[in-house]
């Protein structure tokens, strides 16, 4: 026999050798790997969206100036398009075609009572608007009785010589309400953040100049702010159901002689049942007037007085309703819990993009100092929230300690691994075992929750959050969650995650996750600062926003960033 | 056939059934099989990079002698001024670079000849330590030609710098 045979034979007889010692465990071993395989191959998913699209996030712009970094855009908005600056609200008769309005405060109400415009199976549909009171007690506000609230107190402000409000209001649908009268009517609206002391609530009224105050009593140190303050013209008080009773426009004796109090139930159940039905006329109609807000930086130091004009908050809105997907729009079918102070602009501006979308709102005047997403969700079940950091952090915490097993840990690092892999896995056996197993539930109903806004505020006190908190957040809440940027002199968010952005990273600066591209509304340039130069390798430096949505069109947001690879923003 | 005969009679021939161990060659081969399926399945995939883009143009200040270098020659870019506004025209190298019909405007202020529609030498401003060409006498036919190409530059290619007259570097820009 030639070489080749014995080869030939050698190889046949280890082979026929090696199959012989094929026994039962084998097999068992055999169906395994075959099961496992199999299984791979028909639960692959495609990512969620395009890796590409995560790669490079925002677009740099060719040039840039000396001593800066190049400007930086949103893909969707690129560099020699207009920012996005409006709604494009269409009105009654104009063309299925034509561009629209930019629009302003006022046509988010009249769209959120015209409800749906679409056509499809949605049309017409309104939002439901809820306040959740104590933990169980759930009360609905018709459409119909707001529109005249917002008449009835607009036009009251107004007879008695209003012109610059002060809203000084817990979360709530007279907080808003307020807003669009001040909208409808004319009036300069002043939100100030609730819960703070006389002395600092004086001196921002003294700020603002704000000659009407709308408030709630036990939080509004009435006595001082008269004597000390002595612009104050009129105050209306928002009672409850339990202490309306009481006589709240009698002033007492010796104090506030000059001003006009009355309480908002008065003003509306003491006007004529058919008076204030309709909103103010579209035609003709003035233009809007500014809204000032007060920006919170850390305990101690004097809130930040922005004005924002009304085209800033239009802009912002816009640019928010743009950063959620279409096919994830918010719409109808959601129900969107503001669980942050609406006096910041991030969740103001989200509230009112909730209520352009048609989407119900339910206001809970104790989510924003709510320790968890649990809590702040009690008594409802929100599919969409505008969260407090400090509430996910307390609220991750929590539920990396009830995983706890080795099979929780393993299924939570699987469905990471999944989320690294740009899947965000929301059907089929493991999720759904996850679902039930693992996931704590917020809010009555399990599984409604899907999205989560999150927002860092520059010179806040807020914590930080890192991606991998995130990541586990995502899995924890089963919602997907937009972190973004947010600062005193920008409406809305600077820059924020994108939707279906999962990623995880090492090491990041400060244990803060990057904050994603910048919005369609808002353009950003680095500036040269201290020890961080621009150079072609990296752009770094004080963070200056552009934009529609920024208050006096420019703004550096006394913060020191830089533009990581992928072009996202980051704290440097 | 012969051999397969044989074979068939030899592998007959042995002893014993297979065995009924876990830990036989064969069963380790199919473990090392299984090991590897799970790792190269359950490993996470790295996130996509892309390749840094092109550093961006820094913005610069130009007098008419530093812009003369930027000619398109020695494999520099191919700028030209028009109105005080340096475009990098490197794009259209085959009209604006060397042996281009527009040759004479590389590195210059190309003002005056767009306006006239001239590509002769003289058109362009003999001192390049002078003051930057005034424009003051042109028709308006010919300023609008000259608006005409500045909106296609605009356009087509990059702003990136500015043509100051040499001294000037310095000074504020007033207009914007």
């Amino acid at each position: 026999m030639g070489f080749f045979d014995n080869l030939l034979l050698s190889a046949d007889e280890g082979i026929t050798g090696l199959f012989a010692q094929w026994n039962i465990y084998s097999s068992v071993i055999f169906t395994f790997l075959a099961g496992f395989v199999t299984y791979q191959i028909a639960t692959r998913q495609e990512p969620d969206t395009h890796p590409f699209l995560l790669a490079r996030q925002a677009q740099a712009s060719p040039v840039r100036q000396p001593g800066e970094s190049p400007v930086y855009r949103s893909q969707a908005a690129p560099h020699g398009m207009p920012l996005n600056a409006g709604l494009g609200v269409k009105d009654p008769g104009a063309s299925k075609w034509s561009r629209g309005r930019d629009g302003d405060l006022r046509d988010i109400w009249r769209q959120a009572i015209a409800g749906v415009q679409e056509e499809g199976p949605a049309q017409g549909t309104k939002g439901r608007i809820l306040t959740v009171e104590g933990v169980q007690h759930v009360v609905e506000h018709s459409l119909d009785d707001l529109t005249r609230q917002i008449n009835l107190i607009g036009q009251h402000i107004l007879d008695q010589g209003g012109n610059r409000v002060a809203i000084y209001l817990p979360n709530s649908v007279e907080l808003m309400a307020t807003l669009f009268a001040c909208a409808f009517y004319n009036l300069t609206a002043i939100i100030l953040p609730f819960d703070q002391s006389a002395d600092a609530v004086i001196s921002m009224l003294r700020r603002s100049a704000a000659d009407t105050v709308v408030t709630a009593p036990g939080s509004f140190p009435f006595d001082v702010v008269v004597k000390s303050y002595s612009s104050l013209r009129q105050l209306i008080w928002v009672v409850d159901e339990g202490s309306k009773h009481m006589d709240w426009n009698e002033v007492p004796e010796g104090t506030g002689g000059s001003v006009n109090v009355s309480t908002w139930q008065d003003i509306f159940s003491e006007a004529p049942v058919t008076s204030g039905k309709e909103l103010p006329p579209l035609e003709n109609q003035s233009e809007p007037r500014d809204v000032t807000i007060f920006w919170q930086g850390k305990p101690g130091e004097t809130e930040e007085m922005v004005r924002f004009t009304s085209a800033n908050l239009i802009s912002a809105v816009a640019a928010q309703l743009f950063s959620v997907p279409t096919v994830k729009r918010i719409g109808p079918s959601d129900l969107f819990l503001p669980a942050d102070s609406l006096a910041n602009t991030h969740t103001l501006v989200l509230t009112l993009a909730a209520f352009y979308s048609n989407a119900s709102v339910a206001f809970n005047s104790a989510a924003p100092q709510a320790a968890n997403l649990s809590i702040a969700a009690t008594g409802i079940s929100p599919t969409i929230i505008a969260a407090t950091p400090a509430a996910l952090l307390t609220t991750h915490q929590e539920t990396t300690k009830t995983f706890s097993t080795t099979v929780a840990k393993d299924l939570h690092w699987l469905q990471t691994r999944s989320l690294k892999d740009g899947i965000f896995p929301e059907s089929g056996f493991l999720p759904n075992y996850y679902q039930s197993a693992f996931r704590p539930t917020f809010g009555t109903e399990p599984g409604k929750l899907r999205l989560v806004f999150a927002a860092e505020r520059i010179g806040g006190d807020t914590p930080k959050l890192s991606s991998s908190v995130l990541s586990d957040l995502r899995l924890y809440t089963g919602a997907r969650i937009i972190y973004a940027l947010t600062a005193a002199k920008v409406a809305g968010a600077v820059a924020q995650t994108g939707f279906y952005d999962y990623r995880v990273f090492e090491n990041e600066k400060q244990g803060c996750s990057h904050f994603g591209p910048p919005t369609t509304s808002v353009e950003i340039v680095l500036k040269d600062k201290d020890g961080y130069k621009n150079s072609d390798e990296l752009s770094q430096g004080e963070i200056i926003a552009k934009g529609p949505c920024v208050a006096g069109k420019v703004a550096s947001l006394g913060a020191v960033g830089y533009i990581r690879d992928d072009h996202t923003l980051a704290y440097a | 056939m012969d051999y397969v005969q044989q074979r068939v009679a030899q592998e007959a021939a042995k002893e014993g059934g297979a065995s009924s161990a876990l830990f036989t060659p064969l069963n380790f081969l199919l473990l090392g099989l299984v090991l590897y399926t799970t790792v190269s399945f359950l490993k996470p995939k790295a996130p996509i990079t892309l390749p840094k883009e092109e550093p961006a143009v820094v913005f610069r200040t130009f007098t008419p002698r530093t812009l003369l270098p930027y000619n398109g020659e020695n494999g520099q870019p191919v700028y030209l001024a028009v109105r005080g506004r340096v475009f990098d025209v490197s794009r259209g190298r085959n009209f604006y670079g060397p042996g281009g019909p527009y040759e004479n405007f590389a590195g210059r202020d190309a003002s005056r000849g767009l306006a006239k529609g001239s590509f002769d030498e003289e058109m362009l401003t003999k001192d390049l330590d002078g003051p930057l060409d005034p424009l003051t006498d042109l028709s308006r036919d010919e300023l609008e030609a000259m608006a005409g190409w500045e909106e296609r530059f605009l356009e087509k290619y990059l702003v990136v710098g500015k043509l100051v007259a040499v001294g000037d570097e310095d000074k504020e820009e007033s207009k914007e």
